[in-house]
């Protein structure tokens, strides 16, 4: 996005939230008098302040997919079915395994079988609410999310025709589409639409709050002291809700905090296969192809040259189990993310992003001293409530559709 | 495409056929014949060879265009239905590629009618063959050193999805029958007696003929449906996804190999496939476009008595009333037309291929 657009759409942000602040967040914080109220209200009400954190809700169902008991029940299976993929050996939660936040414990995701993936497998932990999707916002709901996984090359590999085909013979889901989409076979848009339905499901809601909502609803006890010292530099010094703000903990836009390029691609061959695929699938130019040397982020899809290694605000809830970070995962540790932007979004042998032009101006040396950091690291600990298990669900088995009887009657009748 | 224009050709001999009964005469037909020569450029086809027994050709890198092809089984498939790409399986058998080059139409419902480097694409993308997405294969054909030589000194320059296309259908113009006793005029007295009955009684030339005993037309022969394609789901699996991307009305139900309907969607033309070649049949069995007849002699006993059953069969088809003798003869005729195996050195890549990808050394520096 250019930059003109960015404070257009910020002060847009502002004007909305002193608009339906006033009646509802914005009052309500001028009756009790502690002083974080205060000042949350009173950056707020300030046109150019980036709307406070506040409470995860409800998460948004779209219209037109309703959620169904049984429809997230269908969307599980087909989450967990391997079959959903190039050769049957990769789903969704193959990258986006339970055990690991829902997302994958390596900086690239692991990939379709013979390769490996170039960006870092993002949680599907409350990916209800964003309005774009991937690192780059190329998918604008989850049902496109879904689709674009399950085909891309160096993730699930599958073509619509062949996994279409295979839920076809596979009883239990022909019952199943037929109960939840009314359709004689499975059909692959429906199957988007029903996995859509169960990431709907997986939010950290209710017993899986995380203590900053249940701290942010009332509950003084949700943070410790030291959390809430953190809570105030991430608001305040630290200048971390200028872009991880309002009920999301992102602004959902775009930005370059000067992430340096994963050096896996100077070392392992696989992931330059992978590197100059995407340039290539991206819709480079002959010239980006040939110059590329990292990931250049939004910029693939604006073709603008401002849009230079700019990725989405990466939204905090979860992150205690959705290590590594970054789009390309080059940090494993919360700490390691606080002193690369302590440092101005260096990391600790000085590498920074090779844009250096499209590089945020909110990106700066912060001055943290140690307890600081320490402290904002136990506030972004607060993020994360219980870890959200699952078992996975067994495969429902293929069977023939036709009887041999049949078979041999449709011989005889050649 | 070629095929669709001469259908009425192929009526038009299916009403001579049964005017003329059993005395088709050999000189109807274009003759039976050595084949012609293929000019080939050694760098190009070594290349090509590198790349048919490559398993990182293939989507999840499990599969090679031998894993189908195999050179052992002249190659076609080993069993009657091809394997296919892991996940499913298939519901034809691999044809044997041995004088591929010569022919003008491919696949046994003749779907591609222009070029062999459409045909290699074919194979290398479809989800049920190899499930290439063939960017992602540049850049690993790129990856590797041995092939950014091979295709420098093959004249491409720098490997590309192109030169890949080109170079495996200069490798298949290799893979041509040498020393067939029918071609070296070496045949046994019972070959040649058999040849006889291949341009006479049994009428085996109304189909088969020119040099690659084909006339690359579609005919309905009756063979009967291979069951395992609707038995087993992992072959159906294969069979609904091809049928669906064709575009066959009633995919789901269909309980038939559509062969050649496939290209016109002709009632006619359903259970029509393309006449095979001849050539090299001692290595290809089982035999047919799903497999179902597991030798020559059953071959020969099928169109003994007429071919299949089929309402739409073609007129060519008529019981023969061989003898065995004369059922014997035929089948050493058919084995006449076989050569040596292409299975050495010449014709199969066996060095190893590396385990993993070198890395570029000096990535940042260098343009990709």
């Amino acid at each position: 996005m250019h930059m003109k657009k960015v404070t257009l759409s910020l002060v847009a942000a502002a004007v909305v939230t002193v608009f339906t602040g006033c009646d509802a967040t914005a009052t309500k914080q001028a009756h009790a008098a502690t002083p974080e109220k205060m000042a949350v209200a009173k950056m707020a009400m300030q046109p150019s302040a980036p709307p406070p954190l506040t409470p995860l809700g409800k998460a948004p169902i779209p219209p037109d997919n309703k959620l169904t008991p049984a429809k997230v029940e269908l969307g599980k299976l087909l989450f967990f079915d391997p079959r959903v993929g190039g050769d049957a050996s990769t789903g969704c939660s193959t990258c986006h395994e339970p055990e690991q936040g829902w997302a994958w414990a390596e900086d690239f995701s692991r990939g379709y079988p013979g390769t490996v993936h170039w960006r870092n497998s993002q949680s599907i932990i409350n990916s209800a609410y964003f309005p774009r999707q991937f690192w780059a916002g190329s998918a604008s709901s989850n049902e496109k999310q879904a689709k674009s996984a399950a085909k891309g090359g160096v993730a699930g590999n599958g073509e619509d025709d062949i996994m279409e085909a295979r839920l076809a013979l596979i009883p239990e889901y022909r019952k199943r589409f037929k109960e939840v989409f009314g359709t004689e076979w499975p059909i692959i848009d429906d199957v988007w639409h029903a996995i859509s339905a169960f990431e709907r499901t997986m939010n950290t809601t209710g017993k899986y709050e995380v203590p900053l909502d249940k701290y942010l609803k009332g509950d003084k006890s949700a943070l410790s002291k030291q959390q809430v010292r953190g809570m105030k530099l991430f608001n305040g010094k630290a200048g971390c809700i200028n872009c991880h703000n309002g009920e999301l903990t992102t602004d959902s836009d775009f930005h370059n905090i000067g992430v340096p390029p994963n050096k896996r691609w100077e070392e392992d061959g696989l992931a330059q296969i992978t590197f100059r695929f995407e340039q290539y699938a991206k819709g480079q130019t002959e010239e980006g192809y040939r110059a590329a040397k990292s990931d250049w982020g939004f910029y693939y899809r604006s073709k603008n040259k401002w849009d230079k290694g700019k990725f989405r605000t990466a939204p905090l809830r979860y992150i205690a189990y959705t290590a590594p970070y970054m789009h390309n995962g080059v940090f494993y540790t919360l700490e390691e993310v606080i002193d690369f932007y302590n440092r101005g979004g260096f990391d600790e042998e000085g590498r920074t992003t090779l844009f250096t032009k499209t590089k945020s101006a909110l990106i700066k040396p912060l001055g943290l001293n140690d307890q600081e950091k320490e402290d904002l690291v136990a506030f972004l600990e607060a993020f994360s409530g219980p870890e959200i298990t699952m078992e996975k669900p067994e495969q429902p088995p293929y069977a023939p559709l036709f009887t041999l009887a049949e078979l041999k009657a449709a011989q005889e009748a050649k | 495409m070629g095929v669709r224009v001469t259908t009425g050709r192929t009526l038009l001999a299916a009403v001579l056929g049964f005017g003329v009964a059993l005395s088709a005469q050999a000189a109807e037909y274009p003759d039976i014949g050595p084949l012609p020569q293929l000019k080939i450029n050694k760098a190009k086809a070594e290349l090509g060879k590198r790349l048919f027994f490559d398993k990182r050709l293939s989507g999840d890198a499990a599969v090679a265009c031998a894993t189908c092809h195999v050179p052992e089984k002249g190659y076609a498939s080993k069993e009657a239905l091809s394997p296919g790409y892991p996940g499913n399986g298939h519901f034809r058998n691999a044809s044997s590629l041995i004088n591929v080059a010569h022919r003008k139409v491919w696949n046994w419902d003749g779907r591609i009618g222009t070029n062999l480097n459409d045909m290699t694409r074919e194979m290398l993308t479809e989800d049920y063959t190899m499930n290439m997405d063939m960017r992602i294969m540049q850049e690993r054909v790129k990856q590797d050193p041995v092939y950014v030589r091979m295709f420098k000194d093959a004249g491409y320059g720098e490997p590309s999805n192109g030169s890949v296309r080109k170079a495996i259908p200069e490798y298949l113009k290799t893979l041509t029958s040498a020393n067939a006793p029918f071609d070296t005029g070496k045949m046994s007295a019972s070959a040649k007696r058999g040849m006889k009955l291949f341009k006479g009684k049994g009428g085996c030339i109304q189909c088969h003929n020119g040099p690659m005993m084909t006339d690359q037309k579609a005919h309905n022969t009756g063979v009967p449906e291979n069951f395992d394609v609707f038995m087993d789901p992992m072959n159906h699996q294969a069979f609904i996804a091809f049928t669906m991307f064709q575009g066959i009305p009633n995919y789901m139900n269909l309980k038939r190999d559509p062969g050649y309907y496939n290209v016109t969607l002709l009632d006619e033309d359903m259970g029509k496939f393309l006449t095979p070649s001849l050539r090299e049949l001692k290595y290809s069995a089982p035999y047919m476009h799903n497999g179902m007849i597991k030798t020559l002699a059953g071959v020969v006993d099928f169109y003994n008595q007429g071919g299949g059953k089929d309402s739409r069969k073609s007129g060519l088809l008529k019981p023969l009333k061989l003898s065995g003798k004369e059922k014997k003869d035929l089948v050493a005729f058919l084995e006449a037309l076989s050569g040596d195996p292409l299975t050495s050195n010449k014709h199969v890549w066996k060095q190893p291929y590396p385990s993993e990808y070198e890395a570029i050394a000096n990535w940042t520096k260098v343009p990709n």
